[in-house]
């Protein structure tokens, strides 16, 4: 069965057939060439998949692309401005908060979506690592992804774009 | 569409996404062939691609999501009212949840992943009947009954009733899960809840306990005690409150709570933890959530 979706992915409005039984992850990477999100291990587990559905992380191979239709969907290609970088993201490059870089755009959406609700001070750690706590990262055990996202908050409460 | 290589694909689904409940009762009534009403999707999808469930192409699906009536919790007569297709996430930010059951909140913040919680339900979590539902032991502490809708008409039942088996409930054909409802809890009333996994995000649990005490300082009146992952469903266990009701709760009578409980479920060895393991963590973790209970009605 095929059904007709609407989506607002990266600001822009898309009109999109897809399959009854496709994923939103499906849709996104094949139809859409949206790479930026990840598959790896499609039950819900690793967070590679994560992107945005009206402002809050899900993942992406867990929800059928028919289920999403009308919703507001945000992915790593959208963070930028541009050729320029978002600011998590020079955070993530500055500190090192990446190897392989696999989980990295499961990692800057939830940690984007962290940071754009917090208000206050600096976010401490434990808040930060139970926001991502849906997300696995083989390589950096993590210190540099908490220092990243803590970095991305304090650009953005200097005033760097967001 | 070209499936991505290892991965077993979904078959070709009809979809339907109604937008009232008269419309979802009657497309449930009338449905031809195989069906499966659905919300977050959460278990649905990984149930399929990991080979637990296997559909013919052509498998209805009906997505409950589209009904607005069916999410939200709110407060009603005495009672505190979730819809069925209230997501997890909705459940952790409620205030009302917050205030008046925040052993429910406490057992959500644990389950799964904060992904996970922006899409799974708490209906769904209570559907899929796994004996290990994080969501069961608060809600059978708290009372609660469930309600479902057929095209014919509504039936409640206590939560205590509702499972049947591993992935098994009473819940019958053409139905549709709508409300989970419990007593909102008083002042002399105390809960809390604890579980045990490998890890806090994203674990199965290997035992989930939660207790419940109405009383004070000086007399129990009355007491419930529920356990996950120790049965073929989660269960109530009602002969450990024989134990408590009527008596002052001092350590002595915690400790034999305790015991009680414990030697009252019959877990199972799996990969987890074997069940003498399972057997201790329901005596201990029941003795000090009882304990922490009566701390909480002093």
């Amino acid at each position: 069965m095929k059904i007709t979706v609407h989506y607002t992915i990266n600001s822009k409005a898309c009109d999109l057939e897809v399959d009854a039984g496709e994923t939103l992850l499906e849709a996104l990477r094949n139809r859409l060439k949206l790479t930026s999100v990840h598959r790896s291990c499609e039950e819900g587990e690793c967070g590679a998949c994560t992107v945005l559905l009206n402002g809050e992380p899900v993942n992406s191979c867990l929800m059928l692309a028919a289920a999403a239709d009308g919703a507001d969907i945000l992915t790593t290609e959208g963070l930028m401005r541009g050729d320029q970088r978002h600011p998590i993201m020079d955070a993530f490059v500055d500190l090192h908060g990446m190897q392989c870089g696999f989980c990295t755009p499961g990692l800057l959406m939830t940690g984007y979506s962290l940071v754009r609700k917090a208000n206050g001070g600096d976010l401490d750690e434990a808040t930060i690592r139970q926001s991502i706590e849906g997300n696995l990262c083989r390589c950096t055990g993590y210190m540099n992804i908490v220092k990243a996202i803590q970095e991305a908050k304090r650009r953005k409460d200097a005033g760097d774009w967001w | 569409m070209n499936q991505f290589i290892g991965s077993r694909a979904l078959p070709d689904l009809v979809y339907h996404r109604p937008g009232t409940m008269d419309d979802l009762l009657g497309l449930v009534k009338g449905i031809e062939g195989e069906y499966r009403v659905v919300a977050g999707c959460t278990d649905f999808i990984p149930a399929i691609r990991g080979g637990k469930w296997r559909f013919a192409d052509g498998i209805n699906v009906v997505d409950i999501r589209g009904v607005k009536a069916l999410s939200g919790i709110r407060e009603e007569k005495g009672e505190i009212v979730m819809g069925a297709a209230t997501r997890l996430s909705d459940i952790l930010v409620s205030p009302v949840i917050r205030e008046k059951a925040p052993v429910l909140a406490d057992a959500v913040s644990q389950m799964a992943s904060p992904q996970v919680r922006n899409t799974a339900t708490v209906g769904g979590n209570l559907c899929m009947a796994s004996p290990a539902a994080d969501t069961a032991p608060p809600l059978l502490v708290l009372d609660a009954k469930v309600a479902w809708r057929t095209a014919d008409g509504e039936e409640t039942t206590p939560l205590n009733k509702f499972f049947l088996g591993p992935g098994a409930t009473v819940l019958p054909p053409r139905s549709v899960l709508t409300e989970i409802r419990f007593p909102a809890p008083g002042p002399d009333e105390a809960a809390r809840r604890t579980r045990m996994g490998q890890r806090t995000a994203f674990v199965c649990s290997i035992i989930s306990v939660a207790v419940w005490l109405r009383g004070g300082p000086e007399k129990i009146e009355a007491a419930r005690i529920a356990m996950g992952a120790v049965a073929p469903t989660p269960i109530l266990i009602t002969a450990a409150e024989s134990v408590l009701i009527g008596k002052k709760p001092n350590e002595a009578t915690l400790a034999e709570a305790a015991k009680t409980a414990a030697s009252n479920i019959a877990p199972i060895d799996d990969l987890r933890a074997t069940a003498d393991y399972r057997k201790s963590l329901a005596e201990t973790l029941t003795r000090r959530l009882l304990a922490a209970c009566v701390g909480d009605l002093a």
